[in-house]
Order: C-alpha cells, then sequence, then structure tokens
C-alpha cells in the first residue's frame, strides 16, 4: 500500500541530490509546498531546473534524499502518484497523425478513466476546440496544440499540475487563453511551474524557488518578497551563467 | 588532492602483487606454449615421423601440429568469455546501483574482451589453416567468436554514439548484458544445427593426456591472471582521470 | 489501471496512425520489393543449373530483416517526436506493457508485408522448384522468426532511436544478436524449400529441431527484453 499520510503538503522535498559520476546535477534541495499553491522554479540554464521537475513528476529518479509529492514517495509510489499528476510542456506532447478527438481518447484509455466520452467532450469544450475535434492534430496552431495539450494533461482530473515553460513559443493571444484556463482550475489544484518569464513567474506563483548550479538560492512565499530585492537576485543568479 | 596511502594487501605493496602476477601470468601462458611444442605427446597413437589413423581416416603428422595451437586458441577462447561475463555482471550492478563506478568497470571488462576475442579469433584462424589448409571456415566456435567481436564493437560504436553520460551507461549496461546472453546461445544453436555446407569435424581435445591436461590449464590461468592484471591497470588509470575531471570541474565551480 | 486496456490502446493507436498515413507499410512493402529486384540481378548469371532454392531461405530472410531493419526504426521515431514518449511515461503503465503494445504493433506491420512479399518471392523464384514440404509450415517458421525480429528489435530500436547514429546504430545492434535467431530459422525454412536435398531424408526432423531452438531463443531472449526494458526507456 502506498504510504499517503494526510498531509497539507503538496511537495515535501528532503536534501534531494542527483548525481552522476561527478556531474552534481542537484544537491541537498530542501523545502516545503503546501497544496493550493503555485509553485514558480527560476535560475539559469543548468541550475537543475528541468532534473527537479522531472523528479517531481516522476519522469527521473534521484541519487539521495526524498521528495514527496501529495504524500506519495516520487519513487516508492510512483504508479499511484502518476494518476494525479498532470503535467503542460514546450512540447505538445500529441500525436500529429490523430485527431484531436483521437488523442484525448488514447490518454483516456491509457489513464483508465470511468466515463471517457463525457470528460472527453467537457474538456474540449472548456479549451473551446469542440468545433475542431475531428481535425488532425498536425494542422493545428501553435496556440490549438496547446489548448488541447491542456486538456490531455486534464483529462484525468489531476490534483498537482507540472508546467514546463508552458509560454514559451506562445503568441499573446494564446498566452491569454493558457491563463485564463490556468484561473479557471486555480482552485483545488497545486501548480509547479519552470519559467524564464519573471515577471509571468512572479505574477502566478504563491511560492518562489530560484535555483542556480543544483542548490536553492531562494525558497520563500510570494508575499514576503519585494519585487525589485527579487529582480536583482535573480539577475545576479542568471548572471551566474551554466554550472 | 591528498596523497592516497599506498595499499598494502599481505604486508607487500598492491603494485608489487600486480606485476608479480603479471609476470607469473606471462610466464605460464608461456610454459605452456612450451610444452604444447615440445613436450606434449601428439594426439594419441601418432608417431613421430608417419600418419595417424583418425576416425577411420588417416591424418598426416603435419596436420597434427595444428593441434597444438589448440593450448592456446582454446584457453583464449574461454578466458575471453569469462571476461565477457564481466561486462554482463558490472551491466547488472550499475542498473542496480546506477553508481558509475560499475559503467566504468564494465566498460574496461569489454575492453580486455575485445582483446581476447580478437586473439581467439587470430589464432583460430592459424588453426583452421593447418587443419583444412584454409584461411577461414565457419565452425561453430569461430563463427561463435565472430559473432562476439561484432557484439564487442557494437557496444563501443553504441556508447560513442550517446553524449548524455547516465544514459550511454544504461544503454552500454543493458546491451552488454544482452550481447552476452546472445553468445552462448550463438554456440549452442552453431553447434546443434549442422552447416551443410560444413560439416562440423568435433575435435575439442578429448582425450587429453595427464601433461596435455596441465599445460592447457595453466595456459587458462596464465590468461585470466594477465586479463586480471590488465584490468587492474585499466580501472586505475581510468578512476584517476575521473578524479582529476572531477577536481577539474570542481575548480571551475 | 488495467493493462490490458493500456496495451490495446497503443496497439490500436498504431494501427489506426499507420492506416491513416500508411507510411509504414508502404516504405517496408516497397523496400521488400526492390531488394527482390536486387536479387534477381544476384542470381541472373549463375548458370542454368544452378538451383536457388539452395539460398532461397537465406535471401527471403534476409529480404525481412532489411525490411524489418527500416520499419523498427519509424515505430519509434513516431514515439519520440513531440515527446509523446515522455506523455506516456508519465501515466501509470507499466513500463513492460509500452514494450508489447509497441512490439505486437511492429510484428503485426511485419506479418502484413511478409503475407505480400512471400507470395512474391515464391513467383519470381521458386515457381519453377516449388516447396517439398507443405505451405503452413513455412509459415510456421515465419511467425516464429518474426516474433523474434519483432521484440528484440522494438528493444534495441528503442534505444537506437536515442543516438547519434539512429538507423546505422540499429543495425550494428541488430545483426549480431540475433544471429542466433535467423541461423535457425533460415535452416527451418530451408528444410520446408529444399527437403532431403538438403537434410538427407530427415528434413522434418531438421525443422522441427531448428524451429525449437528459435522458439528457445524467443523465449530466453524476449524475457530479458521484458526484464530490461523498463531501464532503456526512461533513460
Amino acid at each position: 500500500m502506498p504510504e499517503n499520510t494526510s498531509t497539507d503538503l503538496a511537495l515535501e522535498v528532503r536534501e534531494l541530490s542527483r548525481t552522476f559520476g561527478a556531474r552534481k546535477a542537484l544537491s541537498g534541495v530542501t523545502f516545503d509546498v503546501p497544496k493550493g499553491a503555485f509553485l514558480s522554479i527560476f535560475g539559469p540554464n543548468g541550475a537543475g531546473k528541468t532534473t527537479m521537475l522531472k523528479i517531481l513528476s516522476t519522469l527521473g529518479n534521484p541519487s539521495s534524499g526524498t521528495a514527496k509529492v501529495l504524500g506519495y514517495n516520487v519513487v516508492d509510489d510512483s504508479v499511484e502518484l502518476r494518476e494525479h499528476i498532470g503535467f503542460i510542456s514546450h512540447n505538445p506532447l500529441l500525436y500529429p497523425d490523430l485527431t484531436a478527438e483521437e488523442n484525448l481518447e488514447f490518454f483516456a484509455e491509457i489513464y483508465c478513466l470511468e466515463n471517457p466520452k463525457e470528460r472527453i467532450r467537457e474538456l474540449l469544450t472548456a479549451v473551446e476546440l469542440d468545433h475542431r475535434r475531428l481535425d488532425l492534430v498536425s494542422a493545428f496552431s501553435r496556440g490549438m496544440l496547446q489548448r488541447l495539450s491542456i486538456a490531455r494533461a486534464l483529462l484525468h482530473s489531476p490534483e498537482i499540475i507540472f508546467l514546463d515553460e508552458p509560454y514559451s513559443g506562445l503568441d499573446p493571444h494564446a498566452m491569454d487563453i493558457l491563463d485564463s484556463l490556468i484561473a479557471q482550475v486555480r482552485e483545488q489544484h497545486t501548480f509547479v511551474m519552470v519559467s524564464h518569464d519573471l515577471q509571468k513567474g512572479l505574477e502566478l506563483c504563491s511560492h518562489a524557488l530560484i535555483l542556480a548550479k543544483g542548490k536553492v538560492v531562494l525558497f520563500e512565499e510570494r508575499d514576503n518578497i519585494d519585487e525589485a530585492e527579487f529582480s536583482a537576485l535573480y539577475r545576479q543568479t542568471v548572471g551566474m551563467g551554466v554550472s | 588532492m591528498e596523497a592516497t596511502a599506498r595499499k598494502t594487501f599481505l604486508g607487500i605493496p598492491v603494485d608489487a602483487w600486480m606485476y608479480g602476477l603479471l609476470f607469473v601470468g606471462t610466464v605460464l601462458t608461456t610454459i605452456d606454449f612450451v610444452l604444447a611444442f615440445f613436450v606434449a605427446p601428439l594426439v594419441i597413437g601418432a608417431g613421430a615421423g608417419g600418419t595417424a589413423v583418425i576416425n577411420g581416416v588417416a591424418v598426416s603428422n603435419q596436420l597434427l601440429f595444428s593441434q597444438k595451437i589448440f593450448y592456446f586458441h582454446v584457453p583464449v577462447a574461454i578466458s575471453s568469455f569469462l571476461v565477457f561475463f564481466f561486462t554482463a555482471y558490472y551491466g547488472v550492478r550499475f542498473l542496480m546501483t546506477k553508481d558509475k563506478k560499475y559503467d566504468t568497470k564494465a566498460r574496461i571488462a569489454t575492453e580486455v574482451t575485445l582483446l581476447f576475442v580478437v586473439l581467439t579469433l587470430v589464432t583460430g584462424d592459424i588453426w583452421t589453416r593447418f587443419e583444412w589448409g584454409a584461411w577461414w571456415v565457419w565452425e561453430p566456435r569461430l563463427t561463435t567468436y565472430f559473432i562476439m567481436t561484432l557484439l564487442v564493437i557494437a557496444y563501443f560504436v553504441l556508447r560513442n554514439s550517446i553524449e548524455d553520460e547516465e544514459r550511454r551507461a544504461t544503454y552500454g549496461a543493458v546491451f552488454g548484458i544482452i550481447a552476452f546472453l546472445d553468445a552462448p546461445i550463438s554456440f549452442a544453436i552453431t553447434r546443434l544445427i549442422p552447416s551443410s555446407v560444413h560439416p562440423v569435424v568435433l575435435r575439442t581435445g578429448g582425450g587429453l593426456t595427464g601433461v596435455q591436461l596441465a599445460s592447457f590449464l595453466m595456459g587458462m590461468f596464465g590468461m585470466l591472471m594477465i586479463a586480471w592484471v590488465v584490468f587492474q591497470f585499466r580501472q586505475r588509470e581510468e578512476f584517476a582521470r575521473e578524479r582529476l575531471d572531477a577536481a577539474k570541474a570542481a575548480l571551475e565551480g | 489501471m488495467s493493462s490490458w486496456r493500456q496495451f490495446a490502446a497503443i496497439l490500436r493507436k498504431d494501427i489506426v496512425m499507420e492506416l491513416r498515413t500508411k507510411e509504414m507499410l508502404t516504405s517496408m512493402g516497397l523496400y521488400a520489393f526492390l531488394v527482390l529486384l536486387i536479387y534477381y540481378l544476384a542470381v541472373s548469371q549463375a548458370n542454368g543449373g544452378f538451383n536457388v532454392g539452395y539460398i532461397a531461405a537465406g535471401l527471403l530472410w534476409l529480404a525481412i530483416v532489411f525490411t524489418s531493419l527500416l520499419g523498427l526504426n519509424r515505430s519509434l521515431v513516431h514515439e519520440k517526436d513531440q515527446g509523446c514518449l515522455d506523455a506516456l511515461l508519465l501515466s501509470p503503465i507499466d513500463r513492460p506493457v509500452i514494450f508489447f503494445g509497441k512490439a505486437v504493433g511492429n510484428l503485426l506491420f511485419l506479418l502484413i508485408v511478409e503475407v505480400l512479399v512471400v507470395p512474391m518471392f515464391y513467383f519470381l523464384f521458386l515457381l519453377k522448384t516449388g516447396l517439398v514440404g507443405p505451405v503452413w509450415m513455412l509459415a510456421l517458421a515465419l511467425l516464429v522468426g518474426s516474433i523474434g525480429i519483432a521484440g528484440m528489435g522494438t528493444m534495441l530500436a528503442t534505444m537506437s532511436v536515442n543516438t547519434k547514429g539512429k538507423d546505422f546504430i540499429l543495425a550494428v545492434l541488430f545483426v549480431p544478436i540475433m544471429f542466433p535467431l535467423l541461423y535457425a530459422v533460415v535452416a527451418a525454412s530451408t528444410a520446408v524449400v529444399m527437403g532431403d536435398a538438403v537434410f538427407f531424408g530427415e528434413w522434418a526432423k531438421q525443422y522441427w529441431q531448428s524451429l525449437g531452438l528459435a522458439a528457445g531463443y524467443d523465449s530466453i531472449m524476449l524475457l530479458a527484453a521484458y526484464g530490461l526494458y523498463e531501464f532503456i526507456i526512461g533513460a
């Protein structure tokens, strides 16, 4: 049985490290994030942001330390945990040669949903793609791909949603749609976002984390952050360059 | 970087053990050779200057000398397979622990395997020249070792085509395990299904006398010792290089 | 979580995609026919007494190998494109289920291509001499061999698609690993084509023995692939 001690914490990270040989991608990362929060992760390239996101979303394993997401251990309880995770990336994660509906049907089967047809209809309407559901994804614009990708991510009603540079490559209109969709599901969901967009990240977040060279530079609640100081620190950190 | 203390084993420095073993290993292999050529009697029944009847076929004395190559060819063949086992073993350890040092060990073991496998093919080639008069025969053992050569080369080609270190180690480990499973299966299948082109004449040294067996075993132990020493030297070299790389990275960090 | 449902979803997806684009089948099928033409080149100057039957089984399996190498790569590239594989890995699916889904899909496509190519091969090269054994025996040999090719091929292609060399790497890994299986099925197939001309009075026994060994290869190697797959799919 997976150990899911009833908890208020969405993320519980303790001394998380990821090394291979001499290369340290993450070392000694520790922080807690409560449920319903929105965590923005900032940092220069090579800081370990993607690695951190991968470990938290069970795509990779840590070398040492522990991480619990929604009370589930990311290594030991990964299969159960995956039922509650949604992932939105700069890649659409969709099959171009299938229609929008077929894509969602496929993932509905993979997640073994109970009433797939209903749920799919519901989501397609929510992302305003119902009229295009029979069209091949290869014909979709970037904005449409992102919307469908959100539908895919929310299909199984996950409790926590990971976002990996979701705004990159989007035009302002598509960005607005993404914003409004996130706002719609903001309640009762926890978000973890990696982004290079300092302004957007700060705007949306309730907690902020800056990583550099695999270590935590800053972890703070949004209310305690002074924007100017934060900007300065951020620029200084990013200026440190690749680890 | 602090100097590592000179390690000792039973009071004698490890280095000395290494060189000692290398020397002993070489000596044993040489003795094996010498005995094979000058002392070990020819296949039972053959007189020095005449012919012998084996399996109902008259075989001239010259061809029987080809059997001498067995004393080198078969030990090195068996040794290469034993070393290949370590490729798979360290691969398994790596997959279990994700510790880079096992990947390094697996790679070095495969390098040593490559060396031995090539020696197997070369001596096998010499053997077929004497035995069949042809420079190559697709008989089961040689075919299997030909495949093993390709498998080992494939291992290195695979590693070289991957940039990410951890993926390179993981794929290497998995392929190493599969390749190690494939080798004996190849041997079994080529033995059990005769190739209609080249009928297999099985002469695996059945009926070895005491001296023959002794020189055979000595050769094997000698070779395994050499293999082990080469492995240790390479390993030390690799680990030193890795520590150097780590120190460099830490300085830049 | 129902593994069967997930397996069926993957299989269905691959079939739907293939029916829509026909990409894999057409390229594999066309490639196989080109190979047959090249075979004619190879035997065109052999003298009149030459009986192609001696090497027919070998030629046929060779064509299947080349065609597979082409098809296997494409099948895995679909997943890597657009990062779809990550989406699968994020879902509560057991990794081996992905392996079975892809492998069975590849097997299906390979068998479809064989259904087209084998009769063509017979028509072009074996009409004169015919088969000694019954067709079902040849079909069985094709099935056992194809299972091994699809299974191990899927595993190796999962690795090769993540390398710099891609197609080349797949070939380099594939041929030595598949050698024992190919050797066994060529023997079994030759027994059916040539019968006693090659196997001196006991071609049926040789057929079953070779087929048994091929099945043994399939069992051992596919078990190993099943056990190791989760290590390479996550890497």
